[in-house]
């Protein structure tokens, strides 16, 4: 019982005089509440609501103002609708939303924020401990790189100081004062200002468009990833320097406790046939949960493209089964440098895949792709299955023939996705698929292929001006293929690209259809 | 295969030059010699051997052939619009018409699979190979002939050194012919697209 931890965020205003009414009439607040006064609801963001999650606790209560008393005008309306997507990503990790609740109280409403209270108490034992459990360091745990290790492992001593990179980083080409070549060197001089080398560890995009270009071969995108591994892991997470406040990292660590059951399927339409027997499994990737964190403000939809994956293997007689309690496949927690929990999640993951005797996994992300096929096994990990991408699966199919494509009346263009295009080789195949469709047009992008520009984020570490700058550019290369649909093949590109369409300064400017490519073939292939 | 079916006979036809009569022969031999049944062949350049009509008739039976030129065929194959047109009358009312579809335009009065073959085969590179590829295709819309009786025979009737290639066209036209099949199945039950 005395272990039970609720953390109550509890605003200065209103809600904190009733708080105080009780304790001045002599009332016990329950020990299991911990009590964290904070200056309004609407300035506790997702990330720090869910942070209590991530950190072990069993529940958590925001207690504001009642909507319209609200000191600063919006506080409580922003506190809404946070508390209704934590809810909902609690829900997707099969954690129950009654966990979370938000409440208001005015000064003299003592008795009713006493009520609550226990009310809240008895919910939460009735749900149980929370199945998380916070990440300790244990011994089985990889031992901290050294930036010598490093240093050696990517040959970063072999840099010529040819300054190839900084003249194609997208970064600095977009007026950033970053540079890769000048980064590297004051890590291997070892007297640079620390906290320019972390600010620009941080901002660096893992695009490897420079490592296309380096004469030395120095691999920098995983220069940086274990670089950022070395740092973080030596001074503590920076979770404060990441967008959206590290919630997305939070959220992939706490997939980490191995009690947890998610239940991201629910969702899925009735349609789709599956069969838990079947040897061939897809995995789905995080989608469901940036839908739900955008919700208002780009309104993805980037689970459709599970869905629309789906239907397409259905399409082809192929039912696959599902992991029930899937997790992130952890990409994001290896490129901004948790290893430690990247690990753990790796390993689950293959443990749930292996148990379940599948020796196919099939995935339409390319993060999921490139993860669950390559960096599993540079990793370290030996998995017993193979990893295909649905792309593949689709074009041998297709190729059979015997199918047709709709006409669609669009002039398309397509964005490549750095984990598929630069790191797998993988830009011909979606390309042989996007020529396969009937629609008006296909043109390329001035910078395409090997040269291609990405979308302006990874793992979600380092968005800044700049990496707004390059999307910017990015949206006006799509537009000035005079094409009217951007086709994409990852449901990150979606995301960011969509959110530098929101600038209200350049508006209507950069507004451009997004589709997926999956969801596109799905929409118009039919047997012939 | 299907122990019912007791006498088949096939007509293929097309231009001279498309490989008309080394499709049917092999049609045969794989009856023969991979399936252990009876065949027969019979070969008909006539005077339009050089770019008109050429008809290869093959039959297929359990039991032994007396008469080797067929009379009501069960399968026409054709890869031609003016063979097409020769021979259309006389396939069975329940017989398998077979076209090259960019090569021959039914009347549209029946069913009809059809396959680009030659198509197909100039994207492999080698425009002689329709025939091979429409094989491959008549193997899996039929049950004339068993898949790997098809492919033994036609490992065994085809220039040394391309052995490779024409198993390769074989299975295209194969493949072909197994997702032309499902797609007729889905069409049946009212759903061709994804969702609808
Ligand atoms: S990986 Fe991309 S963003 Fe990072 S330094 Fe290289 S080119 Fe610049
Ligand atoms: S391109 Fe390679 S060799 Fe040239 S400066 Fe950059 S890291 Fe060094
Ligand atoms: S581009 Fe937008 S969605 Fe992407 S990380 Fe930056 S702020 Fe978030």
């Amino acid at each position: 019982m005395e272990n039970y931890k609720i953390i109550l965020f509890l605003c200065n205003w209103g809600p904190h005089a009733a708080y105080q009414g009780l304790q001045d009439n002599g009332y016990q607040i329950p020990s299991e509440i911990k009590m964290v006064s904070i200056p309004c609801t609407g300035r506790i963001s997702k990330a720090i609501l869910f942070k209590a999650f991530e950190m072990g606790a069993d529940g958590v209560a925001i207690v504001g103002c009642c909507s319209g008393a609200c000191r600063y005008g919006s506080g409580t309306d922003t506190a809404e609708n946070n508390t209704i997507d934590t809810r909902s990503i609690l829900e997707l990790l099969g954690m129950g939303q009654e966990r979370m609740r938000l409440a208001t109280f005015l000064p003299d409403e003592s008795t009713a924020l006493k009520d609550f209270l226990a009310d809240f108490c008895q919910q939460i034992k009735m749900l149980g401990k929370s199945p998380v459990s916070p990440v300790q360091p244990t011994s089985q745990d990889m031992p901290p790189e050294t930036v010598q290790q490093v240093l050696t492992r990517h040959d970063a001593y072999s840099c010529q100081d040819c300054g190839k990179c900084t003249a194609s980083c997208p970064l600095a080409l977009s007026g950033k004062s970053y540079s890769p070549r000048t980064l590297v060197n004051s890590i291997i001089q070892g007297n640079g200002n620390r906290e320019q080398i972390y600010k620009d560890l941080q901002a660096c995009l893992t695009c490897g468009i420079c490592f296309e270009r380096c004469p030395s071969d120095v691999n920098f995108p995983e220069f940086v990833r274990d670089m950022r591994g070395v740092l973080f892991q030596a001074d503590g997470m920076e979770s404060g320097r990441q967008p959206h406040g590290g919630f997305f990292q939070s959220l992939m660590r706490t997939m980490t406790s191995p009690a947890l059951k998610t239940s991201r399927w629910d969702w899925l339409p009735d349609d789709i046939r599956l069969d838990d027997q079947s040897p061939i499994l897809f995995f789905g990737g995080c989608a469901p949960y940036f839908d739900v964190f955008f919700r208002r403000h780009q309104k993805v939809q980037t689970r459709d493209i599970i869905a629309d994956s789906l239907r397409l293997l259905n399409f082809f007689d192929v039912q696959p089964r599902l992991l029930p309690s899937e997790r992130c496949c952890g990409h994001d927690l290896l490129w901004s440098g948790d290893r430690v929990n990247f690990m753990r999640l790796a390993k689950l993951n293959v443990e749930m895949i292996q148990d379940l005797g599948v020796k196919t996994v099939i995935t339409a992300c390319p993060e999921c792709y490139q993860t669950l096929s390559t960096q599993y096994v540079l990793q370290g990990l030996s998995p017993a299955f193979t990893v295909t991408h649905l792309y593949d699966f689709l074009e041998k199919e297709i190729d059979k023939g015997a199918v047709n494509f709709k006409q669609l009346d669009r002039k398309i263009t397509y964005q490549d996705a750095c984990r598929l295009n630069r790191m797998e080789n993988v830009r011909e195949l979606p390309r042989k698929l996007v020529r396969r469709l009937s629609v008006k047009n296909f043109s390329e992008m001035k910078d395409a292929g090997q040269s291609a520009l990405c979308c302006g984020n990874c793992a979600w570490t380092g968005c800044d001006a700049h990496s707004k700058a390059l999307q910017v550019k990015r949206i006006r290369q799509a537009k000035e293929t005079g094409s009217d649909l951007m086709v994409t093949s990852c449901p990150k590109c979606q995301i960011h690209l969509r959110c530098a369409m929101e600038d209200p300064f350049l508006g209507e400017e950069l507004k451009m259809e997004m589709v997926d490519l999956t969801t596109l073939i799905a929409k118009t292939i039919y047997y012939d | 295969m299907t122990k019912e079916i007791q006498k088949q006979e096939v007509i293929v036809t097309g231009f001279g030059g498309q490989g008309i009569v080394l499709a049917g022969k092999i049609l045969g031999m794989a009856a023969a010699l991979g399936d252990h049944k009876e065949s027969t062949l019979v070969q008909s350049y006539g005077p339009e051997s050089r770019g008109g009509a050429c008809c290869a008739q093959v039959i297929i039976s359990n039991r032994i052939i007396q008469y080797p030129y067929v009379k009501t065929a069960d399968a026409l194959i054709c890869m031609s619009q003016s063979a097409y047109e020769k021979y259309k009358d006389q396939l069975k009312p329940e017989g398998y018409l077979i076209t090259d579809r960019d090569l021959v335009t039914p009347d549209g009065c029946r069913e009809f699979f059809d396959i680009p073959a030659t198509r197909m085969a100039e994207e492999l590179g080698r425009k002689m190979m329709a025939n091979i590829i429409m094989l491959g295709f008549v193997t899996a819309i039929t049950a004339l002939v068993s898949k790997a009786a098809a492919q033994e025979a036609v490992q065994s009737s085809v220039p040394k050194g391309t052995e490779e290639m024409n198993l390769k066209a074989f299975t295209k036209g194969f493949e072909y012919g197994v997702s032309k099949l499902k797609g007729k199945e889905k069409k049946a039950t009212g759903q061709i697209g994804v969702t609808s």
